[in-house]
């Protein structure tokens, strides 16, 4: 049988391992290769009863009671489910009313599909920078982006922090302007009492396997603030003979993991507050921003390198970082640089091929711009400062997981001498001088 | 397909922990790839989670897009409106198809080994949605281009779905321009894989001629 239960179980946490020689100079690491998978989602027994049960159901009543399960628990007026969140992205700007040739103004940082979903809805994007702390789309940027074509503005709440949502939101309603969320990484993240996906005109958000709340396999969700938005974008795909509807076996799947969410959820903000008092300690590490009011949902939990802190201000802070991830990955920590590229910089994004012959950038050449990375002065110093954790904090990381991972930061930021080796020795290029990374 | 066979079927795939199609020890959609290129001759598969994500795929893959014109002999009205908003033409005058379909369900899925070897489009759609498991589509085809372009599309145009976090490889023609995620869930597939792998001709009565 095939199965994910574990091998075995980690060592407890231990000082004089911490104290021993980093893994990457011919110590042990403090996580073993054979302890290393991290297991998600969380598949139980649970699940699979609620599937075998939802056999002897119509798929599209499965599917319709899930959406309206969740719609209930995010707090929007209506739900349209789908079969991707990138699929959802495209039906929430459609119910927003864009239409072909408007502009939507998106963040120059963010997965790739934010910017896709605005082509797949013959729209242009507009690319602005980001804020220096929350990583979220600039209101400020925005709002020098607003043009008489500007049909709407799309954050991103990324990595789980909402966005600047009552900034965004004045600046839309100056303009007369649609405000649709992209919540992909942000489930049950709040501002205040209210959940994203119900901030906006229109929302978007992954439900794949990967997210915080993980359906089986593929799957999104659109959110809209109104009936008449709401027609809309279920009109469009009947109109345009778009199959985006959501599988009956994913949404079953998801029906049964939505009551565990808020578990899921107070676990990843546990293994999120264990992190951050280790990596705040360290002089080198710093956690993530999280401004009053806000909850993060820690789909990915963005660290930032502080290399003056350490006596290391003399080097360039994007060679620290790829020594530190080097020496992090050594120790059995699988640290990522989740993107190295501003999205504008991306090969769809410079060719502008479109659905072919550069549609829909024809239709409205003045919004096209040849964007290099340097535009995004805010963007590039985030990518060359920072490492991500991505499935790290979630249930069902265990606490000595965390435990060890935190262990491996205090570890390497002992040890400014060998990273200084490696920085010196090392041929490190800058993040978007090397090839584009979706992820 | 038995309730029974699909409840073992889900069981297997969630025990195994694998329900993320970007997972590399995923094995539900290649072996899904494997029966289909078996069964039908064409050397390669790629599967996507609908009929008109295959129907983009196959005319991505041959390099159509806005502003081209095609031939597709027999478009249904629902076919001809996404083809609309591709921003695909079709010619009035007949000419090879662009691509060619099929539509399974439980009761044909056993037609599909006669109905792939009569057609010759260079581009065939396989309609998996009938068979019970929610919207799936695979788009097969001998070309290896319109695979690599295709494969591209459903995933950002990302190189595979294993390796699917750089867009840089030698050929950037094969980049689409407009990316979409068109994937499929595993425990999709592994289902219809399940109903495929089951499908039999029916039992016939009376004389033979």
């Amino acid at each position: 049988m095939i199965t994910d239960f574990p091998s075995a179980p980690l060592p407890l946490p231990s000082a004089e391992e911490v104290a021993s020689e980093l893994a990457a100079l011919g110590g042990e690491a403090l996580i073993p290769k054979e302890l290393r998978r991290t297991l998600f989602p969380v598949i139980t027994k649970e699940d699979v009863f609620n599937l075998m049960l939802s056999q002897r159901r119509a798929p599209e009543k499965v599917v319709a009671d899930f959406a309206e399960a969740y719609r209930s628990y995010v707090g929007a007026a209506y739900a349209l489910p789908t079969a991707s969140g990138t699929s959802s992205l495209h039906l929430a700007l459609v119910g927003a009313g864009v239409q072909p040739g408007d502009e939507v103004i998106v963040p120059a940082f963010t997965f790739i599909a934010t910017a896709q979903a605005v082509v797949a809805a013959h729209a242009i994007p507009v690319f602005v920078d980001i804020d220096p702390r929350t990583y979220c789309m600039d209101p400020a940027a925005a709002a020098a982006a607003v043009t008489d074509r500007t049909r709407a503005i799309m954050p991103v709440h990324v990595h789980g922090l909402p966005a600047d949502v009552p900034a965004l939101r004045a600046l839309a309603d100056k303009h007369g302007i649609a405000l649709v969320e992209d919540a992909s990484h942000a489930h049950s993240a709040r501002i205040g009492d209210r959940v994203a996906g119900s901030f906006g005109d229109a929302a978007g958000q992954s439900l794949m396997a990967d997210k915080n709340f993980p359906l089986g396999g593929e799957g999104g969700i659109a959110f809209f603030a109104t009936e008449e938005a709401h027609s809309r974008a279920a009109e469009y795909t009947v109109r345009h003979g778009i199959d985006y509807g959501m599988s009956w076996v994913a949404a079953a799947f998801g029906h049964s993991q939505l009551e565990r969410l808020p578990y899921y959820d107070e676990i990843r903000a546990r293994n999120s507050r264990l992190i951050a008092d280790t990596l705040n300690s360290t002089g080198l590490f710093r956690a993530p921003y999280v401004p009053e009011g806000h909850v993060h949902a820690y789909n990915m939990y963005r660290i930032t390198l502080l290399p003056e802190a350490v006596g290391l201000g003399d080097l360039p802070v994007w060679a620290v970082k790829e020594a530190v991830h080097e020496l992090l990955v050594a120790e059995g920590v699988p640290a990522r640089e989740w993107q190295n590229t501003p999205i504008p910089c991306h090969l769809p994004f410079t060719h502008r091929a479109g659905f072919g012959n550069g549609y829909p950038f024809t239709l409205n050449p003045g919004a096209v711009r040849d964007h290099r990375p340097e535009d995004f002065p805010a963007t590039l110093a985030m990518l060359d400062s920072t490492l991500v954790l991505c499935r790290e904090l979630r249930s069902p990381v265990e606490y000595e997981r965390a435990l060890r991972y935190a262990d491996a930061f205090t570890k390497v930021a002992r040890r400014p001498d060998a990273i200084r080796k490696l920085v010196e020795a090392g041929d490190y290029r800058r993040p978007y001088e090397k090839a584009a990374r979706l992820g | 397909m038995e309730l029974f066979d699909t409840a073992t079927v889900l069981t297997r795939v969630m025990t195994s922990g694998v329900v993320m199609s970007i997972e590399k020890s995923d094995r539900e959609l290649p072996g899904l790839e494997r029966l289909l290129t078996k069964r039908t001759g064409r050397a390669h598969a790629v599967l996507v989670n609908s009929r008109s994500a295959a129907v983009h795929a196959a005319l991505a893959g041959q390099g159509i897009g806005h502003g081209d014109t095609v031939s597709v002999p027999e478009l249904s009205p629902k076919d001809a409106a996404f083809l609309a908003w591709l921003g695909v033409e079709v010619a009035d005058e007949p000419g090879p198809a662009a691509f060619e379909h099929i539509a399974l369900d439980a009761g044909r899925a056993h037609l599909l080994d006669e109905q792939a070897r009569a057609l010759r489009a260079p581009a065939l759609v396989v309609d998996l949605t009938g068979l019970g498991f929610g919207p799936a589509a695979a788009l097969l085809t001998d070309d290896r281009t319109v695979w690599a372009r295709a494969e591209r599309l459903k995933i950002f145009g990302a190189y595979d779905l294993r390796t699917m976090w750089t867009q840089e490889e030698s050929e950037t023609d094969l980049i689409p321009g407009v990316q979409f995620n068109y994937r499929l869930s595993p425990l999709v597939a592994a289902c219809a894989r399940m109903a495929l792998s089951q499908a039999v001709r029916p039992l016939t009565t009376g004389a033979p001629s």
